[in-house]
């Protein structure tokens, strides 16, 4: 059961810092949500778990000891975009990428096989990546990850390009790794997928950890300014209302920060308005993500809400 | 199989089954095959067949001294060009080996002359007037006192290589004419050919006062082996890097490369890519090779082989060397290419430094293969592989100096894998866009 512990890593390019001294624990058996705008640093972090590039500073610990290259085979990692040889045979392509990793020739081919089938797709074995669509592409690399049966998966954007139907199929793969006690890190911009799939998540910005924990606890912080009311008054203008947007037949109000759903309550019957529903919502991961992203200074100090245990700065 | 070698074994693999590797490896012996008919068999053809079809020489001989017998009418050349050429050919490759329709070819180039006889001037010059003779040679009255003739002809043309051709015959057949009756019929062929050079034989003396027969086919082995190799090692060198490249762009182009090097360092990478590339990038050169005339001369050199296992193996050392270092720097800075064209510019200054400095010294180098200047080219990695092979065909270099020259060329191949490592893993990386200098100088202290 591998742990990884991301632990004071720090990795600046000539202009940027792309990294900067972000420390997070990734646990046995869990889907771990990896967060953050376009630039923020994601796919750096990601290099430097897979050992393409190292870190200026800081250290990477699987299982307690640094990460080493031998660690490589555990890995599975699928790329943002596509990575497949566009003029060979996927079959080829697969038992190359099962080969590197460590697998024999003919056990590369079985699982190849294997896998083509579990993703819907054995009559695509002889045929050429470039002939494939985008989503059938999108599969074989999934299949080229899972192949060599990783302990530790790095997922970037495992959903692009696929139909709801393979959307489906995929996020089962992902839980399946997950139950037979892989590590899971998911890196997305879908946020929906994080809400379904992840139990904790890791939010970087400007190289920096913004927000890290887990999910529910973030949500429900999050989620107590923001409620649900049902009335046909205009509720802008209140004083602890930030915005007020429908939100179906609802009226959904994001409260000024400080602000509790009690004041707004306080309000309405001070002010009598009718109010025919009343609810706490629980806010979307999506709106936590705009807001953090929005909310954050030049370099603001991470919102840790829960400490990694074991992981006090080196001395 | 280690990761090294799945790399090695896809790369080749990947490579020699492309249909575009196909079609040039086969197709350019047909190619080039024609090309070299076409510029320069063609000529010598026409050339040949305008020899046949030359007229006859006239002689108006006023001294009486010729003598056209029926053997020496049509006098043949033993020694002109062609015979030279032929007599090459026949040491560097076995008769079997020959390619026969040369050897016919050369034989028509060396057409005989014909010479006919006419009493007098005004004769001869009316038949050279009606075309009917190509030239007329006057032997004046006291050509014995003077030794001057006259030629008479219908073109100005200085040189040309009838001109000569005739000339030599025509001396050749005074030589015969004025001997004869004079002198003893065995010292008349030697006046003829006075020194056979089938049959002469040379000798080195060496400085312990050992002396050893220095066969011509000894000393053209000598040169034909570090040539080959030194062919081979830079036409080596730009098929495979070509592969080299493609291969790396357009991994990069595809992102494949992120998830290669989510499995293999980027050193192990670029040392399978080297291998399986390089032996594929040889395999070609072996077929073209082994299909082109360049054929003979590889046979002398692997008969000589044979008879000097030294320069042999000195020769390969340095190129297994070359090849290595040559290409893990063009791979290495072909990676930070944005594009196949970029990469491709990049990684040309490397075969610029490898070919230029000996290619302009080799005569020096040749002259004196332990000046300084031969040394310091040699010692140093890059320009070392070519230089060295240039200096082990004189055989005068010592032993102690060939270990230095190879105790650099591993200290730089060592260097430039690592180098080229670094530089792979930061080009492989970006898309796009080029490293800055100072991101390549400090992927450099890292490697």
């Amino acid at each position: 059961m591998p742990a990884l512990q991301f632990d004071h890593l720090r990795k600046a390019y000539a202009a940027t810092v792309a990294v900067d001294d972000v420390t997070f624990e990734v646990r046995p058996g869990e889907v771990f949500g990896l967060l953050g705008p376009n630039g923020a640093g994601k796919t750096t972090l990601i290099r430097m778990l897979i050992d393409i590039i190292a870190p200026d500073d800081g250290r990477i610990l699987l299982d307690g000891r640094p990460i080493a290259p031998a660690d490589r085979d555990r890995i599975g990692y699928l790329p943002e975009e596509r990575g497949l040889y566009r003029k060979e045979k996927v079959i080829d392509i697969l038992i190359y990428f099962g080969m590197l990793k460590g697998l024999a020739r003919r056990e590369a081919l079985v699982r190849s096989r294997a896998w083509l089938e579990r993703l819907g797709l054995p009559e695509v074995a002889g045929r050429r990546a470039d002939s494939l669509s985008k989503g059938m592409q999108q599969k074989v690399q999934i299949a080229g990850t899972l192949l060599s049966g990783p302990e530790i998966l790095v997922m970037d954007e495992p959903f692009s390009g696929l139909d709801p139907l393979n959307t489906v199929l995929v996020k089962d793969l992902l839980r399946e790794s997950r139950d037979a006690g892989a590590l899971v890190i998911l890196s997305t911009h879908q946020m929906p997928m994080v809400e379904e799939l992840c139990d904790r998540v890791a939010m970087i910005d400007h190289g920096r950890l913004v927000l890290y924990g887990d999910l529910e606890e973030i949500r429900r912080r999050f989620g107590e300014s923001a409620v649900l009311v049902g009335t046909s008054a205009d509720l802008r203008g209140l004083p602890p209302v930030a915005s007020a947007e429908p939100q179906g037949r609802l009226c959904r109000v994001v409260l000024r920060d400080g602000a509790r759903p009690s004041d707004l309550m306080a309000i309405l019957q001070e002010r009598r308005i009718p109010v025919e529903h009343f609810e706490v919502a629980r806010m979307p991961v999506e709106e936590i993500f705009v807001r953090t992203v929005r909310a954050r200074g030049p370099a603001p100090a991470p919102q840790t809400v829960a400490a990694p245990a074991g992981m006090g700065r080196r001395a | 199989m280690s990761k090294v070698g799945v790399v090695i074994a896809r790369e080749f693999l990947s490579t020699v089954r492309r249909r575009s590797y196909l079609i040039v490896t086969l197709g350019m012996p047909f190619f080039l095959g024609t090309y070299l008919a076409l510029v320069g068999l063609l000529p010598a053809y026409f050339m040949a067949r305008a020899g046949r079809s030359q007229k006859p020489v006239g002689v108006v001989d006023l001294a009486r001294v010729v003598r056209l017998g029926p053997a020496t009418d049509r006098e043949r050349e033993g020694a002109g060009p062609g015979g030279e050429a032929q007599d090459i050919l026949g040491r560097l490759a076995p008769a079997s080996a020959r390619a026969k329709g040369l050897t016919a070819l050369l034989e028509e180039v060396d057409a005989p002359v014909e010479f006919v006889a006419l009493p007098a001037k005004e004769e001869a010059l009316k038949r050279l007037r009606a075309g009917d003779l190509q030239r007329v040679y006057l032997v004046p009255a006291d050509y014995l006192e003077r030794g001057a003739i006259e030629i008479y002809r219908t073109d100005s043309s200085a040189f040309s290589v009838s001109n000569a051709h005739i000339e030599r015959a025509l001396v050749r057949l005074l030589r015969r004419s004025l001997s004869e009756g004079r002198v003893p019929p065995e010292i008349r062929e030697r006046l003829d050919r006075p020194i056979d050079e089938l049959a002469s034989a040379s000798y080195l003396v060496r400085a312990d006062g050992g002396v050893e027969p220095l066969e011509d086919a000894m000393r053209i082995a000598r040169m034909a082996i570090p040539g080959v190799f030194a062919i081979v090692l830079v036409l080596s060198l730009m098929t495979s890097a070509s592969y080299l490249l493609q291969g790396v762009v357009e991994e990069k182009e595809s992102r494949v490369i992120e998830v290669i090097l989510s499995s293999v360092r980027p050193k192990d990478l670029l040392f399978g890519k080297l291998i399986g590339l390089g032996a594929a990038g040889l395999l070609q050169l072996a077929v073209w090779v082994s299909v082109g005339s360049f054929a003979t001369s590889l046979l002398a050199a692997a008969a000589m082989a044979i008879l000097d296992w030294k320069l042999f193996l000195f020769c390969l050392l340095f190129f297994v060397g070359g090849f290595l270092m040559m290409g893990s720097l063009m791979t290495g800075t072909g990676a930070l290419g944005s594009s196949a064209r970029e990469s491709q510019q990049f990684s040309a200054i490397w075969t610029v430094s490898l070919v230029i400095p000996p290619l302009v010294t080799w005569m020096l180098i040749m002259d004196e293969p332990n000046s300084w200047m031969a040394r310091a080219l040699g010692w140093f990695p890059l320009t070392g592989p070519l230089t060295m092979m240039i200096r082990l065909g004189t055989g005068k270099v010592p032993l102690w100096d060939v270990v230095v020259a190879l105790l650099c060329l591993a200290a730089g191949v060592y260097v430039a894998i690592r180098g080229a490592a670094a530089l792979f893993r930061l080009g492989l990386l970006m898309y796009g866009k080029r490293p800055t200098l100072a991101e390549i100088a400090r992927q450099l202290r890292h490697a």
